[in-house]
């Protein structure tokens, strides 16, 4: 059965070897579906708790990529971690809910509001970053400057700021891991 | 910060890390031998050690500790991938044959001797030590193992610890003298338990992600 999903497993592994355009055309595919699978249970919160959520998922799904085997089925590791996500998100935020895989696949997918609420859970944590790392992570995703021209803005190679990034990311993961309220 | 910033942010991140098999090739070589050279240091090997290493049962330690430790590594591993159903029960063939061991030396050892066998004279240094000998490699699994993907972290600790001790246990043989499998199949054990319910818990906080 064909679907829009079929492009998944090629758009990631190209991302994986370095193609940054089919890497964010692969998070911006799967983002409805996460959406989807998050408001499903996660409507008594609210769109901006989901929302939350959802960028979540999206950050574990870049930590972990490495651990897709790129000759298994992508789907089934894509339901893994947001599951495994989404209950730990909503455990934390005080509210345990039910999440079994199997119905992940009946899901519809769900696009972002068209209201642009900047998400204040990521700008907290982003604030908590020092104030370089925060700077780089806001230069390339607010105002979308790709790491060569942030780098001579501020100074850096491009090699710099790419690991800067890199860390800011872990940093971001690990302040997630114990500030989540 | 929008989803959609997010992704672009995320999409200049093209930094990959090193995989959990690279970092374990890193840190086992390592832990494994500050393992040794403690256990040479403080305890010393046992006088007989060519001869121990050559013959039946003592090497029986050596052989059930390795491979408990290869199959508790091999689940570890694949437990990292997050949508992994890890075959636990494959954990049970080490344990058989460390079973089919003890069988065997109820079966050579008189009845009267199997009191004195199973006791021996060195449970205290033995449970001490085992686990101190696993640290290393624990600590060497558990950091290769954060940078996977474990949805069971508790299981993944567990294994790391049983890996770990097992491996603690195989070292610790180099200087133990008991060679009934009475003594170390019931010791060897409870230090291994101790170590891998030690790990679990390590493991349920460290290995979230």
């Amino acid at each position: 059965m064909n679907g829009p999903d079929d492009d998944w497993p090629d758009l990631l592994k190209a991302g994986m070897a370095g193609d940054a355009r089919a890497y964010r055309a692969f998070l911006t595919a799967i983002s409805p579906v996460i959406r989807g699978i998050v408001r499903a249970r996660g409507r008594a919160l609210g769109d901006a708790l989901c929302e939350d959520v959802v960028q979540d998922v999206l950050m574990a799904v870049h930590s972990k990529r490495h651990t897709w085997r790129q000759d298994a089925p992508l789907r089934p590791w894509l339901y893994a971690i947001t599951r495994h996500k989404v209950v730990d998100a909503f455990r934390a935020r005080g509210s345990a809910i039910d999440l079994p895989v199997e119905e992940f696949a009946d899901v519809l997918p769900a696009d972002a509001d068209a209201d642009p609420t900047e998400r204040r859970d990521m700008e907290k944590l982003i604030g908590m970053l020092d104030q370089r790392a925060a700077g780089i992570v806001r230069m390339i995703g607010l105002e979308g400057h790709s790491a060569a021209e942030t780098g001579a803005a501020l100074g850096m190679s491009e090699g710099s700021v790419r690991v800067a990034l890199h860390r800011a990311f872990k940093a971001l993961a690990a302040l997630r891991e114990r500030h989540v309220e | 910060m929008k989803t959609d910033d997010l992704i672009r942010a995320l999409g200049e991140d093209t930094t990959t890390d090193p995989s959990e098999v690279a970092l374990l090739a890193r840190y086992l070589p390592v832990a494994m031998l500050v393992s040794f050279v403690a256990l040479w240091l403080a305890l010393g090997p046992r006088d007989d050690l060519r001869l121990a290493l050559t013959s039946f049962p003592p090497l029986l330690r050596h052989v059930l500790t390795l491979a408990l430790f290869a199959v508790s590594l091999l689940l570890g591993l694949r437990l990292l991938r997050p949508e992994a159903k890890a075959p636990l029960w494959v954990l049970a063939v080490p344990m058989f044959a460390a079973l089919g061991a003890v069988l065997w030396a109820l079966q050579t050892t008189p009845s009267e001797g199997w009191q004195m066998a199973l006791e021996g004279k060195t449970q205290l240094t033995c449970l001490v030590s085992i686990p101190l000998l696993s640290i290393p490699p624990v600590a060497a699994f558990l950091a290769a193992f954060k940078s996977g993907a474990t949805t069971r972290p508790a299981w993944s600790g567990a294994l790391a610890g049983m890996a770990g001790g097992a491996l603690g246990a195989a070292i610790y043989a180099f200087h133990c003298i008991e060679d009934s499998p009475l003594f170390f199949v019931t010791w060897y054990g409870v230090a291994i338990a101790i170590v891998t319910a030690a790990s679990a818990i390590l493991g349920s906080r460290f290995l979230r992600w």
